[in-house]
C-alpha cells in the first residue's frame, strides 16, 4: 500500500494510475461539496471531473508543504466558481426545489439541513470556509490557503458565519444581509 | 466540539452522494487522455567542446604576448621630444568688441525686405480697388 506522498510522486512522474488511486478517497467528498455549489447534479459531476483533470494536468505545481486535500479543494472551488459565473449560468434561475441537487441528496428530516440554511444566509466564500472547517475538519491555515485569503480573514468570517447560522437555527431574524 | 459544529458535521454527512460507475468510467477515460504538463525548465547550456577551452586560452596568451612585445619595442626607441605648445597662439582670437550691428545685420536686411514686400502688396491692393 503506497502512501499519499508516494502516490503524489508517482503521479508527478506521469502515472495516471497513481493519480487515480490518490484521488479515489476524495471523489465523494469533493462531489458532496460541489453539490452544494452547483445548480444541478450533472454540473456537480462535471465540476468534479474538471477538478480531477486539472489536478492531474497541473500535478507538477503541487507543493508538498500543502496538504493534498487543501490543494484539491482549491481547484474545486475555482471550478465551481467558474460554473457559477453569471455569464455562464444564472444559478438563481436554474435552482429550484425540484432540481436542487443538495435537496435531492438529503434524506427526509424534521429539521432543515443546516447546509441548506447556510447556503441561504452566507455568501459563497464564507460558505466554503464553513464547509472546509466543519464538514472537512480543515485547519484555519489550510482554509486560508484553499480560499487564497489571509488567516485573519478566515477567522473573522468563520466567526461571522457561525453567528449567522446560530441566529438562523434559533429562528432569529438576524439574517445577515452582508452574507446573503 | 460544540453543538453547532456537531450539527454541521452530521448534516454534511447526511448528504448522500455516490460516484456512479458511469462517472467513474468517464473520469478514468478523461485522465487517460490527459498528459500532465511538464514544469518549464531553463534551457540547458550546450556543452562546449574541449578544444574550445584550449583555443580561447591560447588566443588570450598570444594577444597578451603581442601587446607586451609592442610595448617593449616602443620603449626601446628614442622617446619623441616634447614640443612646447603655445596655447595662446593655438586658440583662435575672438573680437569681443565687434559691433552688435554686424551680428544682427542679416536680420535687419530680412526685416527691410519684408517691409518692402508689404508696401508693394498694399499698393497693389489700392490699385485694384481703384483708390
Amino acid at each position: 500500500m503506497r502512501t499519499e506522498t508516494q502516490l503524489v510522486k508517482d503521479a508527478q512522474a506521469g502515472s495516471a494510475d497513481a493519480f487515480a488511486d490518490l484521488v479515489r478517497s476524495y471523489r465523494e467528498r469533493l462531489l458532496r461539496f460541489l453539490l452544494t455549489r452547483c445548480a444541478t447534479y450533472a454540473d456537480a459531476e462535471d465540476a468534479l471531473q474538471d477538478t480531477l483533470i486539472n489536478a492531474y494536468r497541473y500535478i507538477h505545481t503541487y507543493d508538498a508543504r500543502w496538504r493534498f486535500s487543501t490543494w484539491l479543494y482549491r481547484i474545486a472551488i475555482n471550478n465551481a466558481a467558474r460554473l457559477q459565473a453569471p455569464e455562464v449560468v444564472e444559478l438563481g434561475e436554474l435552482r429550484d426545489e425540484e432540481s436542487d441537487p443538495l435537496l435531492l441528496c438529503i434524506g427526509d428530516s424534521d429539521a432543515e439541513n443546516l447546509w441548506v440554511t447556510a447556503r441561504r444566509l452566507l455568501n459563497d466564500e464564507v460558505y466554503a470556509a464553513m464547509w472546509l472547517r466543519y464538514a472537512e475538519d480543515m485547519s484555519v491555515n489550510d482554509i486560508s490557503l484553499a480560499l487564497d485569503r489571509s488567516v485573519s480573514w478566515t477567522k473573522v468570517n468563520l466567526l461571522r458565519g457561525r453567528r449567522a447560522l446560530d441566529a438562523g437555527m434559533n429562528g432569529g431574524s438576524e439574517e445577515s444581509k452582508a452574507y446573503g | 466540539m460544540d453543538k453547532l459544529a456537531r450539527r454541521l458535521k452530521e448534516d454534511a454527512d447526511s448528504i448522500e452522494v455516490t460516484v456512479s460507475e458511469e462517472l467513474d468510467t468517464r473520469i478514468a477515460a478523461s485522465l487517460r487522455g490527459v498528459t500532465p504538463e511538464r514544469p518549464a525548465r531553463a534551457p540547458r547550456e550546450r556543452a562546449k567542446p574541449t578544444g574550445f577551452w584550449w583555443a580561447s586560452s591560447l588566443t588570450g596568451i598570444a594577444a597578451a604576448t603581442a601587446v607586451i612585445v609592442i610595448m617593449n619595442m616602443q620603449q626601446a626607441g628614442e622617446p619623441p621630444a616634447a614640443t612646447p605648445v603655445d596655447v595662446v597662439a593655438a586658440v583662435p582670437a575672438f573680437d569681443w568688441k565687434a559691433e552688435s550691428a554686424s551680428l544682427t545685420g542679416p536680420l535687419q536686411q530680412e526685416l527691410e525686405n519684408l517691409e518692402a514686400d508689404i508696401r508693394k502688396a498694399e499698393e497693389k491692393v489700392k490699385k485694384d480697388i481703384g483708390l
